[in-house]
């Protein structure tokens, strides 16, 4: 399943990822964004991987937030993230 | 159009690297080695002009391969698919269509700033080199030069260590319609606007200048020549070294280019 989001004054955030067993698996996250370091965006995704698929986005944002607290993010954030997820999630597979 | 004398930039003794054409792969790699000599203090901040050999998509370093590139349409123009060390959107860069540059800089330089203000300051020079030549060209936040007529160019960073790289691409020409047969994102973003608006969207500086595409770099580097200081400079031999072993490790592997399948 494929999600995107336009953070309004930020960048495009892009969600891929599959259900099963009602859990997200395979999660990745892309875009056109910054992240310092890097690596930070493997601790995004991992954050997700495994929620409950019907997990509120201000939980979602949460688990974000807290899984980059450590990272500088430009043009993302952990709310674009969650509305990302969430049309992913809502759009099925595209 | 000069800065006074205090300014930060002039703290440092400028390298200038203006060099023959190289492939994007390697242009990948030199990025990442210059910017760890400039962070370990071997070399002093630089410029680098660049010029390429080839045609590429050049991805950000958080784009999926998969949703931003058309391979299929980029093999078939013979275009190369690169990845760099920077966040950012895709280009799509024909050689002589493009002014592409980059400036490894101690994080000094911008201390203080937030990222987002020194994506503006480290372009300065440049919107007054195209002041000069009549194009009134503007920064939109967040890592777009931008003009009345449509945008020019966009710029990333990244960081390592004590030193912060940024690099730019401008447009200089543009081929539209191959464009949107190597990106999947802007045929994507602009299927309910077609073609024609694709066009518009991006306004080159050769169509703004009327100049030369040498003549646009030649201004550039004036301009920073007078407003930083520049000494001439060259990739020493251990620079081209290193970057080699960047592409045999790294930039030219298909595990970097699919880091984001």
């Amino acid at each position: 399943m494929h999600g995107e989001y336009k953070i309004p004054g930020g960048k495009l955030v892009v969600v891929d990822l599959n259900v099963a067993d009602g859990a997200l698996r395979d999660v990745v996250l892309s875009g056109d964004f910054f992240i310092e370091p890097a690596e930070a965006l493997e601790w995004m995704a991992a954050t997700l991987e495994g929620l409950p698929a019907d997990t509120p986005v201000e939980t979602i944002a949460e688990r974000v937030r807290a899984a980059a607290a450590h990272a500088e993010l430009l043009g993302i954030t952990p709310e674009g993230v969650a509305e990302a997820v969430r049309r992913a999630l809502q759009g099925g597979a595209q | 159009m000069s800065l006074p004398s205090s300014s930060p930039w002039r703290a440092y003794d400028w390298q200038l690297i203006q060099d023959a054409p190289i492939p994007p792969v390697m242009h990948m790699a030199l990025d990442e080695a210059l910017l760890e000599e400039v962070a370990a203090r071997r070399r002093p901040p630089t410029l680098r002009i660049w010029e390429w050999a080839a045609s590429a998509v050049v991805i950000g370093r958080f784009q999926s391969l998969r949703n931003e590139v058309d391979s299929e349409g980029a093999h078939r123009h013979g275009v190369q698919i690169v990845r760099r060390i920077t966040g950012g959107g895709a280009m799509f860069i024909e050689p002589g269509n493009t002014i592409t540059y980059s400036i490894y800089a101690p994080v000094e330089l911008v201390a203080g700033m937030s990222m987002v203000d020194s994506y503006a300051f480290f372009d300065r020079w440049v919107l007054d080199a195209l002041a000069s030549l009549g194009v009134e060209a503007w920064y939109q936040p967040i890592n777009d030069i931008t003009s009345a007529a449509g945008k020019i160019g966009g710029a990333a960073q990244t960081r390592r260590g004590g030193a912060v790289l940024h690099h730019v691409t401008m447009a200089y020409d543009i081929d539209s319609a191959k464009m949107l047969e190597v990106l999947r994102i802007g045929r994507e973003k602009l299927s309910d606007k077609g073609i024609a608006s694709a066009a518009r969207r991006v306004d080159p500086l050769r169509r703004q200048t009327g100049l030369p595409r040498e003549a646009i770099i030649e201004r550039m580097v004036d301009t920073f020549r007078a407003q930083n200081g520049l000494t001439d400079s060259a990739i020493k031999p251990e620079e081209w070294q290193s970057a080699k072993r960047l592409v045999e490790t790294k930039f030219g592997t298909d595990a970097w280019l699919r880091t984001v399948p």
